[in-house]
């Protein structure tokens, strides 16, 4: 008997057990239908399909698999965000501009008739998750509308390969330009080795007297491909380097601070080249003044931020006084048609003036004309937009940004345009500016306009 | 002895791995489950099938030997150990080294069956390296000797560029894959679609059974060092170390034996997570990967070997559950009716200016995102095991057990 009860008791257990997963595995199903997922035990080639479509009133013939519902009339990119990690405070900022560009495009017809809708998630800036994530997307979007982080995009660059899926890397690494790996990526934006051949280009042009540069960056691809950078303009420039901190800086070890500080210092460089995260130039900055350094300032973008020279800062004025600085795309104060407009679709998203937020338009740009151009092809696989994107030849930003080209020689698709400027405190606590003096808004040094590009600064592969 | 289960009349029967009906024919059910799920023929399972699941329960995998490894050092022989993840960095390399084609970093090129071994065996002698110093000190001191061994291996991984490919960088490690030596097409891969047995499968689902397979094989060499002699000495140190030693356990030498094989499994399973992320910075190898493992023995229950998978099971899963059940939450406060919209738009933040205590906006909306929800829920979980379940998930496990045995009675 006691044996009988207790098979008994088993299975009623295992089958509430399965009744109640049952429950979930259908509420998941549905789920996964609802985002438009097809079944992930099949090659999504397998299910490309053409459908006869009446969105936007008129018939039409497009070929679709993944991330695209003709009925519901919708289109899915993917965004892998860093939305909780170091890089949050940008990254977040990025993602409201994405937000905020389809919003728009949606309410003036989207892309002939089909709304764009935007799936982002957090992938913490950490590569495992961002693989991850990256493999729960895959299934749900047409493309990724951007990817954070270059050992995190390295890390998903065979698999996108050999998904054919479409990614905008969200990093300036001079890599994105090389043919050699990036078949499914579009770069965007002056990689951080040719806006240090800028930089230091612009800075010679305005100080012809200076003569040493002291150079130092954060480890990986971010501060080495900028300090690569830095020594071919030095050398191109004449410049003699005279302090050498490439990949020295720990923005978590304080002592690496004081010791590229130090060398600065020590080095009485006539520019200080430095690429690291803006806690870290801030401390660096302070400790090389202190030392009594009195030279001029630069390195790759995400060095500054304009938080450095905020109200409560106490090196606000030096800093400014000294340091000059580029952009990848245009900032609060530029006067184009496409700043214009952003601002205007941003306005209430924002609780103050930030110039990253154009990076997110800029980004959706690109998958605006690459989605288009699918769209015309009648191609709206994941295959299709990859290929329209990988044949735009110019995209146009309306004064977002210098435009782009995905066609032809990497050395002709390489982006050299930066926009200068100076940090300008004043503007910053008026809330007139980000934080940004515009002294250029195109600007290509001759360092940077001979430059041939024939592969990555740093290589990153391996 | 149908009915008597627990009475055994021989040794053999009460050492057995299997002891009772039960247990057997619950892991035939379990490892007919684990066979069918990447088939999607499971009712109410088929979800398992899709390749971001199945990518997850290969993590599961890999999650489960590294905790083995932790479980058989503090669960087994009791030794508090925060330098895991170090063990399992080393491993990681040396599959790098010997795996990896050759390039820019140290690469030889050599297939699986040298690079997988290797990596725990490597592991495994810088465990019995370093084990003299860390077996010296006891408790609270061990778990700071560890954790020293945790900063010292990421400044030197972070700094020795040509084999980790250097700090924020990182480099790409070995192709899952079977080959005999460094021939170009290899026997199996494991990141292509195929056809094994006839059975069409996604790189994913091959991936998941070799994956598997290998946890399987590593929880049979765990559960049988158990019942050992080495594993009955862990048990006695563990157990009270003085007693042991009185009654000729050597301390020193057992204690060191743990540290190896620990560091073993360690290496296998930093190797595995390694070729499965396929590129892996060297800022990865940190101390929250350390307190995850813990976090997995103390969940599941320290010193059980099913409570070690449990425990694998959930830290690897609950994220992904934590994330569902947030959106889910949101699609409800979003249809405004009932009680549990108005419980879930308390609970939910959706948007700029909706109060919540967990947002599916990160930074655009108040409240943690699910990341850091995650943290928290792992934090209060440790502390929530150690004060009122401290057999963790088995413990549990065990109750419900023990109520179903007596049933209907109440013990």
């Amino acid at each position: 008997m006691k044996a009988k009860s207790k098979w008994l008791a088993i299975f009623l257990v295992l089958g509430l057990v399965l009744a109640a997963c049952g429950d979930g595995g259908g509420a998941e199903e549905t789920t996964t239908t609802e985002g438009g997922a097809v079944d992930t035990t099949e090659q999504p080639t397998d299910t490309t399909e053409a459908m006869t479509s009446t969105t936007g009133g008129e018939a039409m013939d497009i070929a679709t698999d993944v991330g695209v519902d003709l009925e519901a009339g919708t289109i899915t990119v993917g965004l892998l965000s860093d939305l909780s990690g170091v890089f949050s405070a940008l990254v977040q900022v990025i993602v409201t501009g994405h937000e905020a560009y389809w919003e728009n495009v949606n309410a003036n017809g989207g892309i002939g008739g089909l709304e764009v809708q935007l799936n982002a998630v957090d992938t913490v800036y950490d590569p495992a998750t961002h693989v991850q994530r990256y493999e729960e997307l895959k299934d749900e979007v047409v493309a990724f509308g951007h990817s954070t982080g270059s050992p995190h995009t390295v890390a998903i660059n065979e698999q996108l390969q050999t998904d054919g899926i479409l990614a905008i890397p969200l990093t300036w690494y001079s890599g994105w330009t090389d043919p050699a790996i990036n078949a499914n990526l579009l770069h965007h934006g002056v990689p951080y080795c040719i806006e240090a051949m800028n930089l230091i280009g612009y800075i010679q042009e305005q100080n012809p007297d200076i003569a040493t540069v002291a150079i130092a960056s954060n480890p990986g691809d971010y501060g080495l491909d900028s300090a690569e950078g830095a020594k071919i303009a030095a050398a191109e420039a004449g410049l003699e380097v005279v302090y050498d901190g490439a990949g020295l800086i720990n923005a978590a070890d304080e002592a690496t601070l004081t010791e590229v500080a130090n060398g600065i210092a020590n080095s009485g460089a006539d520019v200080a080249f430095v690429t690291t995260s803006p806690g870290a130039f801030g401390s660096i900055f302070g400790q090389a003044l202190a030392a009594g350094y009195q030279g001029i300032w630069s390195g790759a973008n995400p060095s500054f931020n304009p938080a450095l020279v905020g109200p409560d800062s106490q090196i606000a004025e030096p800093l400014a006084a000294s340091s000059y600085w580029s952009a990848y795309t245009s900032v609060w104060t530029s006067d184009t048609p496409g700043v214009t407009e952003a601002k205007e679709l941003v306005a209430d998203r924002l609780p103050q003036p930030t110039s990253a937020v154009f990076e997110g338009f800029v980004e959706a740009s690109i998958m605006h004309a690459a989605l288009q151009a699918a769209y015309d092809a009648g191609d709206l696989t994941q295959a299709g937009v990859l290929n329209a994107a990988k044949s735009l030849d110019n995209v146009d930003f309306n004064g977002l940004g210098p435009s782009e080209a995905y066609v032809g020689e990497a050395n002709d698709q390489l982006q050299r345009t930066s926009l200068i400027f100076q940090p300008d405190p004043e503007g910053l606590a008026s809330g007139e500016s980000a934080g940004e003096t515009v002294l250029e808004a195109e600007y290509t040094s001759d360092i940077a306009e001979n430059y041939v590009f024939n592969e990555a600064c740093y290589a990153l592969e391996g | 002895m149908r009915g008597r289960p627990l009475m055994h009349t021989r040794y053999q029967a009460d050492q057995a791995l299997m002891n009772t009906g039960t247990k057997k024919t619950l892991l035939v059910v379990f490892l007919l489950f684990l066979t069918l799920v990447p088939l999607a023929v499971v009712p109410g399972f088929r979800f398992l099938a899709q390749g971001d699941w199945l990518r997850l329960l290969s993590e599961v995998a890999i999650f489960a030997i590294g905790a083995l490894g932790l479980n058989i050092l503090t669960g087994l022989a009791g030794q508090v150990s925060l330098g895991h993840a170090f063990f399992m960095a080393v491993g990681a390399y040396t599959a790098a080294w010997l795996g990896a084609p050759a390039g820019p970093f140290f690469g030889l090129g050599l297939p699986i069956w040298i690079w997988l071994p290797a990596a725990g065996i490597v592991a495994a002698l810088v465990g019995v390296a370093v084990g003299p110093t860390a077996i010296r000190v006891r408790g609270l001191y061990l778990a700071f000797v560890t954790l020293g061994l945790v900063f010292v291996g990421e400044y030197v991984f972070r700094n020795w560029t040509a084999l980790t490919g250097g700090s924020q960088a990182g480099r790409t490690f070995p192709p899952l894959e079977v080959k005999l030596w460094r021939e170009e097409e290899p026997l199996i891969d494991f990141f292509t679609p195929g056809s094994w047995f006839g059975v069409e499968l996604s790189a994913q689902a091959k991936t998941y059974y070799f994956l598997a397979a290998l946890a399987i094989l590593f929880v049979v060499l765990a559960k049988n060092l158990q019942r050992t002699k080495v594993g009955r000495a862990f048990q006695s140190i563990r157990d009270r170390d003085i007693a042991a030693e009185i009654m000729g356990v050597n301390e020193f030498r057992y204690k060191l034996t743990a540290f190896g094989i620990s560091s073993f499994y360690a290496g296998v399973a930093g190797a595995l997570f390694a070729v499965f992320t396929s590129r892996v910075i060297p800022e990865q190898w940190n101390l929250l990967l350390s307190v995850e493992f813990i976090a997995i023995i103390l969940i599941g229950g320290a010193g059980v070997v099913s409570g070690t998978i449990l425990g694998s099971v959930f830290v690897v899963i609950l994220p992904r559950l934590v994330e569902n059940f947030t959106n889910w939450l949101a699609g409800v406060a979003q249809q405004e009716t009932g009680l549990l919209a108005g419980f879930a738009d308390l609970f939910v933040s959706t948007g700029p200016g909706n109060f919540g205590f967990v947002n599916t906006q990160a930074g655009v909306a108040p409240g943690l995102s699910t990341a850091q929800l995650n943290q928290v829920l792992f934090g209060l979980l440790i502390i929530g095991f150690l004060i009122f379940e401290p057999l963790g998930l088995y413990g549990i496990w065990l109750r419900i057990r023990n109520y179903w045995k007596g049933w209907p009675f109440t013990y």
